[in-house]
């Protein structure tokens, strides 16, 4: 075995063998060779690797004392100095996901290649993607050996000094980072390629990833409009004249919030819009209110038609926004509307 | 359109993208009648229940009391 890898695997508390939630606060430690599903893995690695040492640390501690657990890791790292770092699996298991991903982070600096897997919405996986090679697994540990398998297989590869392929080809999840590659045929070879594949009916891929939306689930509908808290949002672009926090008139960064409070109109002389993907000279010679009707909406809740307006409104510049900052500002909006009890929301969208 | 392709829940047609809630070429008051028209069918619309993306036209809306 003196001819295989050095293979390091990091578990948490509970597949660590330390125990459930109770000790999720267990501070970073070290036993030598494998433990739990590492005794599965030394299995399938077999003499190409050796399973020298397990990390384990309680999901909470490494989550919560970052600084700790990464000091204790790396010094860990540099004593044992193993050719490959295994991670998990951490299938589902959020804060397991975000250690497993941190421990490969920590293994990566210290020139360590390294490994994980879990489920694609893993927030390990979709908040530290681009430094991974992360491969997927389902939401059931029932898959532990078919997910060590794969790992130890990039384990094995990225031990033995390695280049890894593109992402769809290997297997592991997109790191969203692009490399710059030699094509064998130029562009307008491909795209013929393309159109004829397409033609016929074959398959083909485009080389350009288009995102897809996701489809949210709608909301439960509202029962009774008296007794609502109305929340406002526009991405037309709606800002206090001569633009104050400097909202861009496209690709915007941010939502920002105004006040409304005892406001039955949005005037004129106070209000502007400053987006940059339409004209904007009925927003800003006329009338404002064509992106956030709030006359209207006054008038509806002086009447009792709907309970209440929340008085802070959120505005944003809705032209060529990211999609992934798009997401960012609804979650931020939804979160300050959720805690203040806003029980519905109207956007204006341009 | 846009807001279709996007994939929200409950989608009020609104008129134009440079007057969403209104038309600058109507009088005052039917400018006024036509955003509160908009408004009734959000209303309207918050208060059906939809299974995926659903657009409600304030064309369809029955003119309100006020």
């Amino acid at each position: 075995m003196t001819d295989g890898l050095k293979v390091v695997h990091y578990l948490n508390q509970f597949f660590g063998g330390i125990g459930g939630e109770e000790h999720a606060n267990t501070p970073f430690q070290v036993k030598i060779g494998p433990v739990g599903p590492g005794n599965a893995l030394q299995q399938i690695l077999g003499d190409r690797a050796e399973v020298v040492a397990t990390f384990i640390c309680g999901d909470n501690y490494f989550v919560e004392e970052a600084a700790s657990g990464a000091r204790d890791a790396s010094a860990a790292l540099e004593e044992i100095k193993p050719d490959v770092v295994i991670a998990g699996p951490a299938f589902d298991a959020g804060r397991y996901g975000v250690a497993a991903a941190q421990m490969c982070i920590i293994a990566k600096s210290a020139g360590i290649p390294a490994v994980t897997a879990m489920h694609p919405d893993n927030v390990g996986y979709t908040t530290l993607r681009s430094d991974l090679v992360c491969l997927p697994t389902g939401t059931r540990a029932s898959e532990m050996q078919d997910a060590l398998s794969r790992m130890a297989d990039l384990a094995l590869r990225l031990g033995n000094g390695e280049q890894l392929g593109p992402a769809s080809k290997e297997g592991y999840l997109p790191t969203g980072l692009r490399k710059a590659i030699v094509r064998e045929k130029p562009a307008w070879e491909r795209a013929i390629d393309m159109l004829e594949a397409r033609v016929a009916d074959e398959d083909y891929s485009s080389e350009v990833l288009i995102q897809q939306y996701e489809t949210v689930p709608p909301p439960m509908p509202v029962a009774d409009l008296s007794s609502i808290t109305l929340g406002l949002v526009t991405s037309g672009g709606l800002v206090p004249r001569g633009n104050p926090d400097r909202q861009m008139s496209g690709n915007a960064q941010q939502a920002f919030k105004y006040s409304i409070e005892g406001i039955t109109e949005l005037a004129l002389d106070e209000w502007e819009s400053v987006h940059g993907g339409f004209n904007t000279k009925y927003l800003n010679t006329k009338n404002p209110n064509y992106v956030l009707p709030l006359p209207v909406l006054r008038q509806l809740e002086d009447a009792g038609v709907i309970g209440s307006i929340y008085p802070n409104f959120f505005s944003t510049v809705g032209n060529g926004t990211a999609v992934t900052n798009a997401k960012r500002m609804g979650a931020e909006i939804a979160r300050e509307f959720k805690d203040a009890g806003v029980t519905a929301a109207l956007l204006v969208a341009t | 359109m846009i807001p279709f392709a996007a994939k929200a829940g409950r989608i009020v047609r609104g008129m134009r993208v440079e007057h969403v809630c209104g038309d600058p070429n109507l009088s005052e008051e039917n400018d006024a009648r036509l955003a509160r028209r908009i408004v009734d069918t959000a209303l309207r619309a918050l208060q059906t229940e939809v299974d995926g993306p659903t657009v409600f036209d304030p064309a369809e809306e029955t003119a309100s009391a006020t």
